[in-house]
This record gives C-alpha cells, structure tokens and sequence, in this order.
C-alpha cells in the first residue's frame, strides 16, 4: 500500500519535530518516497547546526511550529527565509503566525497523514522557483 | 627731700610706661624705700568690693604677690580704711584689738601697718597702698602725708592704664573675631569702592590675598556677566541710598572657580553723614546651595517618580498613620479623589472605603508594618466612584529613622482584579484541557478496541495508551506542568504489580520533570515495567527489582541519574536478541527528545538500564 513513489528521490528534506515517535514516522514515510532526510532535529538549535553545515544545500523543509518550552521553529523559518529554501509548517498549533513571511507558507495540520505529507512536499517542490546556479 | 624726690620719680616712670602691673610695683619699691620699711603692696578691690586681690608688692613672697586673695573682712583695717576714705594706721597691732589682719601678714610677723585708700577719679575706690614693718613703728604725719599724696597720684595713673588696657582688649577682641571669621568674607571699600581692608575671611573664600585684592575696585570678585549688567555699582548705589543691599549671587576666585556668596553690602557714614565706604559681609553657601540643589533634585525626582507611576505609591506617618505622601495613582484606583481623602485624613478615613469584611485584617497588617515586618497582602475596596468591588494588592514596608525607629510605613498598591479574575480563569481552562484531553485518550482507547481487538498488538497499544494516560493524570493532578518522578515510578509500578511487593525497592529524592519530559519518561518506564512483567523480574517471585536515582552535576549542568537493576531473573537464550519496540524507545527517543544518555544492558541475571537525563 505504502509503496516508495519514488517522486522524492535526491531531494533534501530538513525534518525539525521535537516528538520522537512522530519523526520517527514522518521520517519513514519521507524515506520510502525516496527524500534524504537532514537530521531530523529536535530543537532550534541542532537545526540551525545542520542548515549552516550542509554542504549540499537543502531542498524544502518540514518544520514542526511548538518545539516544547515555550520554543518555536520560527527562528529556523527566519533563516530558511534568508536562504530561500521554501519550508512548509506541520503543526498541531492553532496560535496565530504573526509575521507575513511565516503566514504565506503553507500549513498542514497534525494529525497528518502519510498522503497529505508527501503531497504537500511534492507541491512545495514544483512550486519552487529556478535555482540560480 | 627723699620723699619729693620719690613722687618725682614715680611721675616720670608712670608716664613713660603703658605697663600697669611695672608702674604698681616700681610704686612700691619706691614707697618702701621712701619710708625706709621693707614691705609695701597694692591690693585691688575685685568682685563687687567682695575680694581683696594682692597686685603688686615688694619684701613679700611671690607666692603672695599676683596670687593672693583674700575675702575683705569685715573687722579689718582694710575695711575700715576703705569705708573711712583715708589712711589707717596700726602702729603695733599686739597693743591694739580694733582690727583682726589677715593671716599671711600675721605669719609674716607684721606688727605695724598703715592702710592708704586708692581713689579712681570718679570717686571709686580702686584699692589699698599697704606699707607694713615687722617692728613697731610710729608713723609720723609727714610720712602719712606722703602716702595720701602718693595713693592721690597712683588713682589717675591707674585709671588711665585701667582704660587703655579695656579699650585694648576690645578692640583685640573685636580683630580676633572678624580675623577667625573665615566662613565669612568681610572687606571694606572706600566711597569709591575700591578695597581698603581685606580681611582673613575674605582671602579664605576668594583666594586674593590681602596684598593683592586692596586697591582693587570690588567690582574684581563679581562674575563677568553681573560686571556687565552693572551689578557692583547698583549694589552700591543702593547701599548709599538705603544703607543696605543685598548681595547673594555667584562670584568670581582667584583661581576661577565660582563661589556662591550670601551676603550684604552696608553703607558707612560718619554722623554727620558723610560717606566712609562700604562695608561687605558675605558667606561661602556654595556647598550649602550643592547640597540644597541635590536635594531638592532628589525630591523632584521622588515626585516625578510617584506621580507617573500607575501603581499607587504611598507614605504614612508610622505614629498617626496619616500619609506624608500619596500619588496621583490613588484616584483611579480608589475610585475617589485624593483631596476627598486627604481632608481629615485619618486611617479610618482610608478603612471605610475598604469592604467591611476585610478591614480588620488589613488595619492588623498595617500595625504589623509599623512594628517591623514587610508585608504583600491583598485586600478589597468598594470604589466610591461606581460602588464596584475590588482586589487590591498592597506591598508594605516600614521606613527607618537615623535611630533605627520605624518612622514612616510605606508601600505599593495595584488593582489585582483582573489579574485575579484572569488567574481564576486560567485554572479553569488548565482544568477543562487536561480534563478533554484525558478524555480524548481514553476516548482513542475505546475506538481502538472496538476496531482491533483486546489481543496481541492491540493489547500493547492499549497497555501504551494507557500509561500515557496515567502520566497525563499525574501532571493535572499536581496542579503544574511537573509531576514528581517517584510518583511516576510508582504509578506505572502499580498499573502492573498488583501489591506492592518487597522485591521491588524505589528510591531517590524529590525530582520534577517537566511536562515534556513526562511523556517520553512515562513511555520508557512503561517499556520497562512491561518488559519485566513479560520476561524480567516481575515475572515471578525469584525477580527483583531496584529503581533508585540521584541528581548529579557536570560541566553541562545538572543531571539525573536512574538505575533501573532487576536481578535473579532466569534470562532465556531467545530474549537475548529481542530488540523490541520498547528498547527502541527507551535508548533512542529519550536521546532526541530528552539530550539523555542511556544504557541497556541484559546482563545473565536480568535488564540493567541506566538513564542520565539532564534537568533544570
């Protein structure tokens, strides 16, 4: 049923969720249509780690918004921003994303589903402008 | 002959020498020798005619002379002598008994003595001319004569000195003052205002020495800008006029600096009014004003701060417990304006407006402050202004005197009110979410079973759903976003062994996990305790159990140390490699999750699993 598609082969994907059994399946389902998953990260910090030390750059991202403690991803989206890499939120949150940049990005609600997932990251993908090489 | 030679003399030194106490004595030597005895002496009435002071002698002892007093006795020569107003004369006193003499001179073996009264013009008598023999002796009327003669001359010639010597002291008295006045500056001017006498004070505060400053127009110590504005001369102007002007303005030193001068110019005139100069008197406030101006910038500042703060700040007075201050804040607040409060301001004035229940307590609060103690409580007020009750929250302290004596009791109020009524609020939510959201998981628990069953994997999720439940349970039930890892421990023990039994063993101090920690701490624990419930120590009676923990430190910070020990377990062969799901939990997600170090070990006697976990 969950048969890798394939339409992710090579593609970079930065995973930044503080829940370890909900990595470990968002990962897996990522996995097995063919993305490298970078990381998955934890907290801002290891995240910030791995976009700066990434030799090769990333392609999309996937970010979790409540990283626990009162911590968000938003400090990670500012530099995906800055590096124009396009990121989409997965968040059970429902608080309101006050700044435009964050708002304009697409959002899927938690609980997600393995379809929705990959959909959305195929969408980010083919929306992506033309890298400048 | 010997004698006019002697009053000659005596004329001449006495108008030679300023010196009273030489001119006494050379008239004694004088005396004596004009009457060939070997004593003479003066004695000077003092204190209101009470005492008799030995001023000046010859043949005497200098223990005698310039020291003796003795009280003026009433049956005395002395006294007689000075009442009669003419000589008196003892020409053996151990033939008479009219006069008692004093003992010095009757130790000194004085037997005969004359008595010659000294007259100050005026009429006053200064003293006695006392000329005494140890023999007796008749005094015959020319050498009485002389005495009278020479007492007659020594009166004027006393009084001159006595005089200059007045005049003398008065006048070093009236110097010594104005030249140790050095906090006040004082000079003199003459009619044109230039500086005449400068004195002590006035080069202690303007650095100019005397040397330097007469001459000068005084113009020279004012500032620049009062030099242009013509200061010095409408100073003086109006000193001519009215006598007195006023002079309190900056001024210049020597050596640049400015000083703050508090004083006056006065006007001096002859009595037929022709102008002399001026007169300056001034004091340095320089430091005075610094200190004023800090002050008054300190009270400013006080005030500035009161009146911008929202928060009402207030001041009593601890023995009336009237206020000293009350910010502007009061008025929104109490819902009443300040003057209404102030006019008559009592305490109880300021406690009717607080919600009769609570009066009491908030008046004992109060007293408590006075006594010593700081105090935050919260109390309730009816506002005047729309009868509306509400939360105040008081911060109180006392204020000290230099004597260490509560002198004022101060403190901060804030309308908590909706602060409270949020805080109120938000427990009721905390509540309902915790409430919906254990709901939710036993709701999930129920669908799951009607979906998949009660055996095999469905068991396990539900075993899961289950603990996960249970640390949701601990978090509301303490009330925080903490719940105490002993109970934890024991809760998930609990779910599966039915009494606690004397295998197990939990131990360790209070630590609190957070509420992220909670939930993957309450999964591994679950993933053990099920682990020693389906293979382990908890399987049968030979098993035992130790949970036990400590808080240790590293360079990171502080951690906790698990030990998860079973022993007496009969390990078998096939779970040796099961590396299930509950393994996997524990060793990987407290790593991402949680930054913590574990080790699993199945040792020949059972699971040993140590969790280092950093905590704040």
């Amino acid at each position: 049923m969950h048969e890798a598609t394939g339409s992710l082969v090579g593609c970079r994907i930065l995973l930044v969720e503080d829940e370890y059994l909900i990595v470990e399946l968002m990962s897996e389902w990522l996995s097995r249509a063919g993305a490298v998953v970078v990381g998955p990260a934890p907290n801002v910090k290891r995240a910030i780690e791995l976009i700066e030390g990434e030799e090769n750059a990333l392609d999309i991202a996937v970010l979790d918004v409540n990283l626990g403690q009162g911590k968000t991803a938003y400090p990670i989206a500012d530099r995906l921003n800055e590096l124009g890499v396009p990121y989409l939120f997965a968040t059970g949150d429902v608080r309101i994303i006050d700044n435009p940049a964050h708002k304009a990005r697409p959002r899927l609600e938690k609980p997600i589903s393995q379809g929705e997932l990959i959909a959305a990251v195929e969408k980010l993908l083919a929306d992506r402008p033309p890298r400048i090489c | 002959m010997k004698r006019q030679q002697v009053l000659a003399d005596f004329g001449e030194f006495a108008l030679r020498s300023n010196d009273l106490d030489k001119i006494l004595l050379e008239a004694c030597r004088l005396v004596a020798h004009a009457l060939t005895t070997k004593r003479a002496k003066i004695l000077e009435i003092q204190q209101q005619g009470e005492i008799l002071f030995v001023r000046a002698g010859v043949g005497w002892e200098p223990d005698i002379v310039g020291r003796l007093r003795m009280p003026v006795e009433e049956h005395s020569s002395e006294t007689f002598a000075i009442a009669a107003g003419r000589p008196v004369i003892s020409q053996d006193i151990n033939k008479e008994n009219r006069f008692k003499i004093p003992p010095f001179m009757h130790e000194a073996g004085v037997v005969a003595l004359v008595n010659a009264p000294i007259f100050l013009p005026g009429g006053r008598t200064y003293g006695l001319l006392q000329v005494d023999d140890t023999e007796p002796r008749d005094f015959g009327d020319d050498e009485i004569q002389f005495l009278r003669t020479y007492a007659t001359i020594l009166g004027p010639v006393i009084d001159r000195l006595l005089i200059a010597r007045t005049l003398r002291s008065t006048e070093e008295q009236y110097r010594h003052t104005v030249d140790s006045a050095l906090d006040y500056a004082i000079f003199l001017s003459d009619p044109q205002d230039r500086i005449t006498h400068w004195l002590a004070g006035a080069q202690a505060v303007f650095g100019w020495t005397a040397e330097e400053a007469v001459g000068q127009p005084t113009a020279f110590i004012f500032t620049p800008e009062d030099r242009e504005m013509n200061q010095p001369q409408r100073e003086i102007e109006a000193a001519s006029e009215t006598g007195f002007a006023p002079n309190i303005r900056w001024h210049i030193r020597k050596d640049g600096r400015r000083v703050f001068i508090d004083g006056s110019t006065r006007a001096l005139r002859e009595p037929d009014g022709t102008l002399l100069g001026f007169l300056k008197i001034g004091q340095d406030v320089t430091e005075r004003r610094a200190a004023e101006e800090r002050l008054m910038e300190s009270e400013e500042r006080f005030r500035q701060f009161g009146e911008a703060s929202s928060d009402l700040i207030w001041i009593r007075n601890a023995e009336t417990l009237q206020f000293e201050y009350l910010s502007p804040a009061f008025a929104p607040i109490y819902g009443q304006s300040r003057e209404a409060l102030l006019d008559g301001d009592t305490i109880e004035r300021w406690l009717d407006l607080i919600e009769p229940e609570d009066r009491e307590h908030v008046f004992s609060m109060i007293k408590r402050v006075r006594e010593g103690e700081r105090i935050t409580f919260a109390f309730r007020i009816v506002r005047p202004s729309d009868g509306e009750i509400r939360w105040i929250e008081n911060s109180d302290f006392p204020l000290y005197d230099a004597a260490g004596r509560v002198q004022r009791v101060a403190g901060i109020s804030k309308d908590v009110t909706d602060v409270r009524r949020n805080a109120a609020r938000l427990e009721v939510l905390v509540a309902e979410l915790q409430h919906r959201s254990r709901n939710l998981l036993g709701i999930i628990a129920a669908v799951a079973a009607k979906t998949l069953g009660r055996e095999g994997a469905a068991a396990d999720f539900q075993a899961r759903l289950k603990a996960l439940s249970r640390a949701q349970g601990l978090l509301s039930q303490f009330g925080s976003d903490t719940v105490e890892l002993g109970a934890l421990v024991r809760a998930e023990l609990a779910a599966h062994v039915d009494a606690q039994p004397l295998k197990v063993v939990i131990s360790g101090p209070k630590v609190h996990l957070t509420s992220g920690q909670v939930q993957n701490f309450a999964l591994a624990l679950h993933e053990l305790t099920t682990n020693a419930v389906k293979y382990g120590a908890l399987l049968n009676s030979a098993g035992k159990l130790a949970v036990s923990w400590q808080v240790n430190r590293n360079d990171k910070g502080r951690f906790l140390a698990l030990a998860w020990i079973e022993s007496g377990v009969d390990v078998q062969p096939e779970t040796m490699n099961r590396r299930g799901y509950g393994r996997q939990m524990i060793e990987r997600a407290l790593s991402y999750a949680l930054q913590a170090k574990t080790e699993y070990v199945l040792g020949p006697d059972g699971v040993r699993c140590l969790i280092e976990l950093p905590i704040s």
